[in-house]
């Protein structure tokens, strides 16, 4: 069986759906069979899962606004002269 | 005498012995190649372990191989030298005849008849390779090893074809028998081409099975990753045949290393330019991204692969390029000539020499890679592969030559007109194109500056600077691409007056995969319920926030922007293996950070 080593070696590709249908075998027989690495697994699920969904750091449109009418009216400011 | 200057090396010299043990001669191919004695040794090397080692493969049933494809080939050297190592083995003259006149009355096996169409195949006409041939060899009772050393001997086949090509050395022995040209019709039949538009776009790969093996055991693999930055798939997928990797890598040390000829990026710009006349996108891709370490801009790689004529390479450079993909790719039609016009340009007999070889071990290179299938670590340059949709349509042969890869086709992006309008002056598409990116400058912006006063600051001077250049966007990127990398040059320019400003360059560090998950609880089952939808924001934001810059920026664009992988190596200039290996760095110190307040015994409560 592998090693808890080279599951992690090979674990962003498992997360990402890109391994061989080889290597995923290796990895959910070492999965079956490590606790460590299966609770490491299923958070970094979740966390990927919160992450994507958390819709962090979107600039509201009422400060974006503001930001893009500066800049066209710098440009058509810079335009006229 | 053949094309280049000749040096006189001692008998003892260790690769003379190496083919005197193995041949009974040294080959004056070798001979050939005496003014740069490490090259001669890269070829031992390749031929130790390719050709005169045991292996799965009868040491006949190789050297057939050789012959039959040199015979293809027309190569008349490596005909006379193959035939008569075919004789001393014990094979028949009447055999030899037919393998060089007509393969089916040779008295072969079903099996061994199977495996020379395939690797003649493979020679011919690389990119039509498929699963389909692999699986045929199957059938014929070859296993993954077989398979693996026919592809092996393939490549080094025409390693030596070219080779022979380009410096023409002195028959070792007077031909025989020549008369394998004229019945070429008969062969044609025995072949099962397919036509050129048969090539899929996308193959499965790679074709023998590669196990696990790691770089911390297998030396080799730990150099690979230090010159390369990751272990590329051409190398992951011969793990079959460790001693085969060894050889490789040992060649490739004594051609490409040493920098006292050629310089490295010279080496590199061969390798790419011949890769692309070969439609190989896999080498395409591995070259342009080998370049970009060594300062290479991306979007000069993508041009040499496209049009090197139409790059930034001085004259003499480009008339090099002309001289490897002639060699590389239409060796039937090289001559002294070649040779002569690039001594008139000032180039001396060792440059050409390694010129030569370089062009050689990219086409065994080349050759590998498509035999085995081998699946892309990178996104090769849109342009390029755009041409090869273009030409797998029209072409009938796979091998055009430069003229073939020049046609530059514009990329679809949705973007495209109103880019047009706003270089012709219109503020009206500009302010368009900019509402649609809003989001992806804003959190690139955020991603490097960490806070959001600057990133808001930087946003203004972000779009200003992309109005002032929009001009000269010449579309070989999406707009998209090009924005972000104003935004980030636009960031980096503010970061320039803090202290302690964290890389974001390519160099991997020790500590980037050396990481080691703490926080071994396991978590809730539904963690999201027991916090509001603000406080998980508030919770992933500071977490992101304190993330080292260069994981900050991966995980900011790949799970919160949602871009693809391999759109985040492209907006950010890494390579694909890059953008993974920061990527799960990043996701797995964010589990960390998110653990205390997920985990099923604390049910939110921070310990």
């Amino acid at each position: 069986m592998i090693t808890c080593e080279e599951f992690l070696a090979e674990f962003g590709d498992y997360l990402e759906n890109r391994v061989s249908p080889e290597i995923r075998q290796e990895l959910e027989s070492h999965l079956s069979q490590c606790r460590a690495c299966q609770v490491l697994c299923d958070s970094t699920r979740k966390t990927i899962k919160i992450v994507t969904e958390s819709s962090s750091f979107e600039l509201p449109q009422c400060v974006s606004d503001p930001i893009i009418e500066r800049v066209m009216a710098k440009l058509r400011t810079d335009r006229s002269e | 005498m053949s094309f280049l200057r000749e040096v006189q090396l001692e008998r003892e010299f260790g690769p003379f012995v190496v083919f005197h043990e193995a041949l009974g001669f040294t080959p004056n191919l070798l001979h050939a190649q005496s003014s740069l004695p490490r090259l001669i040794e890269a070829q031992a090397k390749l031929e130790n372990g390719v050709r005169f080692n045991a292996g799965a493969i009868s040491r006949i049933q190789k050297e057939r191989i050789l012959l039959s494809i040199a015979a293809d080939r027309q190569d008349a050297y490596c005909v006379a030298m193959d035939n008569t190592v075919l004789s001393t083995l014990g094979v028949p003259d009447e055999q030899i005849d037919d393998l060089l006149n007509h393969l089916p009355s040779a008295d072969l096996s079903a099996a061994e008849l199977a495996s020379l169409q395939f690797c003649l195949k493979l020679s011919r006409d690389a990119p039509s390779i498929q699963l389909e041939d692999v699986e045929e060899l199957r059938a014929h009772g070859f296993d993954d090893e077989a398979i693996l050393e026919s592809v092996a001997l393939t490549a080094l086949a025409i390693y030596r074809c070219t080779l022979s090509a380009g410096l023409s050395p002195e028959l070792d022995f007077a031909p025989r028998k020549l008369s394998f040209a004229k019945s070429n019709s008969a062969r044609e039949k025995t072949y099962r081409l397919l036509p050129f538009g048969h090539v899929r776009a996308r193959r499965k790969g790679p074709y023998v099975p590669a196990p696990y093996l790691s770089p911390k055991t297998f030396a080799p693999f730990a150099i690979i990753e230090k010159s390369h930055g990751f272990l590329p798939n051409f190398f992951r997928a011969q793990t079959l045949r460790p001693d085969l990797l060894e050889a490789q890598l040992e060649a490739t040390g004594w051609i490409l290393q040493p920098e006292d000829i050629l310089t490295r990026v010279q080496k590199e710009c061969i390798l790419l330019a011949v890769s692309a006349a070969n439609l190989n996108s896999y080498c395409v891709a591995m070259h342009c991204n080998l370049l970009r370490g060594l300062g290479m801009p991306s979007e000069e790689g993508d041009q040499i692969a496209v049009d090197y004529h139409a790059s930034d390479l001085g004259p003499s450079d480009k008339a090099l390029l002309d001289f490897a993909i002639k060699l590389g790719t239409r060796a039937s039609e090289f001559s002294r000539e070649d040779v002569v016009h690039l001594r008139t340009l000032g180039f001396s007999d060792e440059q050409i020499l390694e010129t030569e070889v370089v062009t050689a071990l990219n086409n065994f290179a080349n050759t590998l890679q498509m035999g085995l299938g081998i699946e892309p670590d990178f996104v090769p340059p849109p342009v390029f592969q755009q041409n090869k949709v273009q030409l797998s349509g029209g072409a009938t042969t796979p091998m055009q030559g430069e003229g073939a890869v020049q046609l530059v086709d514009i990329l679809r992006d949705a973007d495209a007109e109103l880019v047009s309008q706003a270089q012709g002056g219109s503020l009206e598409a500009f302010e368009e194109l900019v509402r649609r990116h809003t989001q992806l400058v804003y959190r690139t912006l955020m991603a490097i500056l960490g806070n959001p006063a600057d990133a808001q600051d930087a946003m203004q001077d972000t779009l200003l600077s992309a109005f002032k250049h929009i001009s000269g966007f010449q579309g070989r990127s999406k707009f998209s691409t090009w924005l972000v990398s104003i935004a980030r040059n636009t960031a980096l320019q503010h970061l320039r007056g803090r202290k302690n400003v964290e890389s974001l360059d390519e160099g991997e560090c020790k500590e980037d995969r050396d990481f080691r998950p703490r926080q071994v609880r396991a978590w809730q089952e539904n963690p999201e319920q027991c916090h509001s939808k603000t406080e998980i924001r508030q919770l992933v934001e500071a977490g992101i926030l304190a993330l080292p810059t260069k994981f900050r920026v991966v995980v900011m664009l790949r799970d919160i922007e949602q871009l693809s992988t391999d759109e985040v190596a492209r907006q950010l200039g890494l390579s694909i293996p890059a953008v993974k290996t920061r990527l799960l760095r990043g996701r797995l110190m964010l589990r960390e950070w998110l653990s205390p307040h997920f985990t099923a015994s604390t049910r939110g409560a921070v310990q």
